[in-house]
């Protein structure tokens, strides 16, 4: 043999995986008669969510149904992801409207800027999360749908702690 | 000026020197630094009434209204000090006892002085806790519509109806806090210089109809042009919300406008975002217009006119740039070119010297006369028959089409296909005067720049560069690659604009030599 190889002696108990193994399969065990379970049963059951969780939009209506949006054009300005298309004009009754109020809930990052920034309390990030969709021009959420949804909304902050503390 | 005294003083620890009988607030100006205001405004007499502008002045026992206080030798002005910022928020408090606060609304929202200033120095919170006073909108007439909910009664629409636009037609009615703006008995804000009154008012009260509630001021992208509807050339900024036209507003320029443009010229924007317009460059083979490269069409375009006499019918909204090549075009083979011009009536502005809605409505009059072209209410009679005809951005409303059939050949370069002229053998779209830069010459003679607001529609170019691409190709002399090349050319070859180029020029235009426009614009 041209090169030499060295081996090293090593101590029995160093180099038997028996004691490894029976460590592990200890873990197993213990977690095996834990009575605190994590797995939930999906969708029979569901996990509770945050009250501040972010998910797809919801836009809150007067008591005559009507979007209580006055086309301002904050959310879209104020948007990172510059996912809000809005096209002011007027109502029936000559009131600021939005023509077209469309939400692409593909580019939205769920950052709720929006309904922070909303002067009239119109526009609501949800807590909700099953959006799943068969087309791609689904997730672009228009004024009906918006006023359709009907998931509840985020509570910007914890109403017990409103300074996050 | 020269003869005027001047004056030093100091201002927020900063020494200045400006001519006797200034204001403070003008003075301050000088050295950067902005006094907030809401009556003052420099085109309008000083009225003093908003208190907005107190100042402190040292061994002054009150504060000192900025913009009614003409400076002093020596006098030392604290413009941010406590005592003065102080009274400042307290005026605010007061103006914004009776406003709605409906910002959100509010077509001013984003350009409104009480929202700069109220996030500037104002108040955080009102201590009012009494209901709000309430009027219903009123419609002024015109274009105009006042909500005096949220009029703060600086009175500048009304001196400006009084003195500068001398038609009584505003007043202040009624007193103290019921105090609003009100119409005389069966008068309307119908002077053609009205709108102006939406540009003075400071905060949300006035309001154009035909702005209202389109757009947001921040989403507006804005171009510093000039106003084509008629030859005064006012200087006005083009404002664009996604690439369309949203509304003209005018620009300061001591030497044409002042601060001020009319309604036809601020209303009259709608065909800049025509959507009906040439974007491809078509060519007739085997009988039929079919759309062709670039290249292909301006040869085309050039093996039409390589022998023939040619007759342009030039358009007055044209540039300089485009009207001068265009006059090359026609010269080539002893041709001849004419333009016709819409007329209105005029509408002067009496306060101001030598400003009027002017009789021709379209910029470049003078410009085109200058350049050769001849001004005819029947521009074709002076075609040859056998002319090749280039039709230069006329849209021959009124001309029949076997009036342009006496030509040999039509060519069209435009901004659409005019029906009479569908015989055309070649069309050249070109941008319009929204979407490409250039200059034009008032009636004055003053040549002043514009901006490209808008992109091109489709293929269309500007017009410089088609007609200089068309020169080129008629081994005239080489192709253009910017606007400024061209007018360099105009300045060595005309000795009217001999001297001027786009830097000399800047954004408030320069006139060109007396002698020449004397000749010209009669």
């Amino acid at each position: 043999m041209p090169i030499n190889i060295k081996v090293l002696d090593r101590p029995i108990e160093d180099v038997s995986y028996l004691k490894a193994t029976l460590k592990g399969m200890a873990l197993t065990f213990k977690h095996l008669v834990n009575p605190h379970k994590v797995t939930v049963q999906y969708p029979e059951e569901k996990w509770q969510i945050s009250p501040r969780w972010r998910g797809t939009h919801r836009m809150l209506t007067t008591e005559t149904g009507k979007a209580k949006c006055v086309a301002c054009g904050l959310c879209p300005t104020v948007c990172p992801a510059n996912c809000i298309k809005l096209v002011p004009g007027e109502d029936e009754e000559g009131n600021r409207y939005p023509l077209i109020f469309e939400i692409d809930e593909f580019r939205c990052i769920f950052c709720g800027y929006c309904q922070e920034v909303c002067p009239e309390e119109a526009i609501h990030v949800g807590r909700h999360y099953e959006n799943a969709e068969y087309s791609r021009e689904g997730f672009v959420y228009d004024l009906e749908r918006l006023t359709a949804q009907t998931h509840p909304v985020c509570e910007m902050w914890d109403p017990e702690d409103p300074r996050g503390e | 000026m020269a003869e005027k005294k001047m004056v030093s003083l100091t201002i927020e620890g900063r020494p200045v020197s400006v001519p006797e009988g200034t204001s403070i607030l003008e003075a301050a100006k000088v050295v950067g630094i902005l006094i907030p205001h809401y009556c003052y405004h420099p085109g309008l007499p000083v009225a003093g009434v908003c208190r907005m502008c107190l100042v402190e002045v040292e061994k002054a026992l009150k504060l000192a209204p900025s913009c009614a206080t003409s400076v002093a030798e020596g006098q030392v002005v604290h413009v941010h000090t406590e005592r003065a910022l102080e009274a400042r928020k307290g005026v605010l408090e007061f103006l914004l006892i009776n406003h709605p606060l409906d910002c959100p609304i509010c077509d001013q929202s984003g350009e409104c002085e009480l929202q700069d200033y109220t996030y500037q120095e104002g108040r955080a919170d009102s201590r009012y806790r009494d209901p709000k006073r309430f009027n219903p909108v009123e419609d002024f007439g015109g274009d105009v519509l006042y909500v005096p909910n949220r009029c703060i009664l600086c009175t500048r629409c009304v001196r400006f109806m009084d003195d500068v636009a001398h038609e009584t037609v505003l007043n202040v009615s009624d007193r103290g806090d019921r105090a609003i703006i009100g119409k005389f008995e069966g008068k309307d804000l119908t002077h053609p210089w009205s709108g102006n009154v939406v540009d003075l008012c400071p905060v949300g009260a006035l309001l154009s109809k035909d702005f209202l509630n389109k757009a947001r001021a921040w989403e507006l992208d804005r171009v510093a042009s000039i106003c084509p509807s008629c030859t005064q050339g006012c200087n006005i900024t083009i404002e664009t919300r996604d690439s369309q036209v949203a509304r003209l507003k005018p620009r300061p320029n001591e030497d044409v406008n002042r601060f001020f443009m009319c309604d036809y010229g601020r209303l009259n924007y709608r065909w800049m975002n025509r959507t009906d317009r040439a974007e491809l460059p078509l060519v007739r083979t085997e009988g039929e217009l079919r759309s062709i490269d670039w290249d292909i069409a301006i040869h085309a375009a050039a093996s039409l006119l390589r022998d023939a006499r040619t007759f342009v019918l030039a358009s007055p909204m044209l540039s300089n740039e485009a009207l001068h090549l265009l006059s090359r075009l026609m010269q080539r083979k002893g041709g001849a070119g004419a333009f016709r011009v819409a007329t209105g009536e005029e509408a002067p502005l009496a306060g101001v010297e030598d400003l009027a809605l002017r009789r021709d409505r379209a910029a470049n009059v003078n410009g085109a006369q200058m350049f050769g072209f001849q001004r005819s209410e029947r521009p074709l009679e002076a075609m040859r028959d056998g002319d090749v005809l280039v039709i230069a951005d006329d849209d021959l409303t009124g001309i029949a089409a076997d009036e342009v059939a006496r030509a040999s050949q039509v060519i069209v370069i435009g901004t659409t296909l005019p029906g009479a002229a569908s015989a055309a053998a070649v069309l050249l779209p070109i941008t319009n005067f929204s979407e490409e830069e250039g200059t034009f010459t008032n009636l004055r003679g003053r040549v002043q720049r514009f901006m490209q607001a808008r992109p091109a529609p489709g293929l269309a170019r500007p017009s410089w560069l088609v007609l200089g691409d068309l020169l080129g190709a008629l081994r005239e002399q080489d192709s253009f690659y910017l606007p400024s090349d061209v007018f360099a050319k105009i300045a060595s070859s005309h000795p009217a604009f001999s001297g001027l180029s786009y830097e000399s020029l800047g954004m408030r235009g320069l006139p060109v030599l007396e002698s020449e426009t004397a000749g010209a614009a009669r």
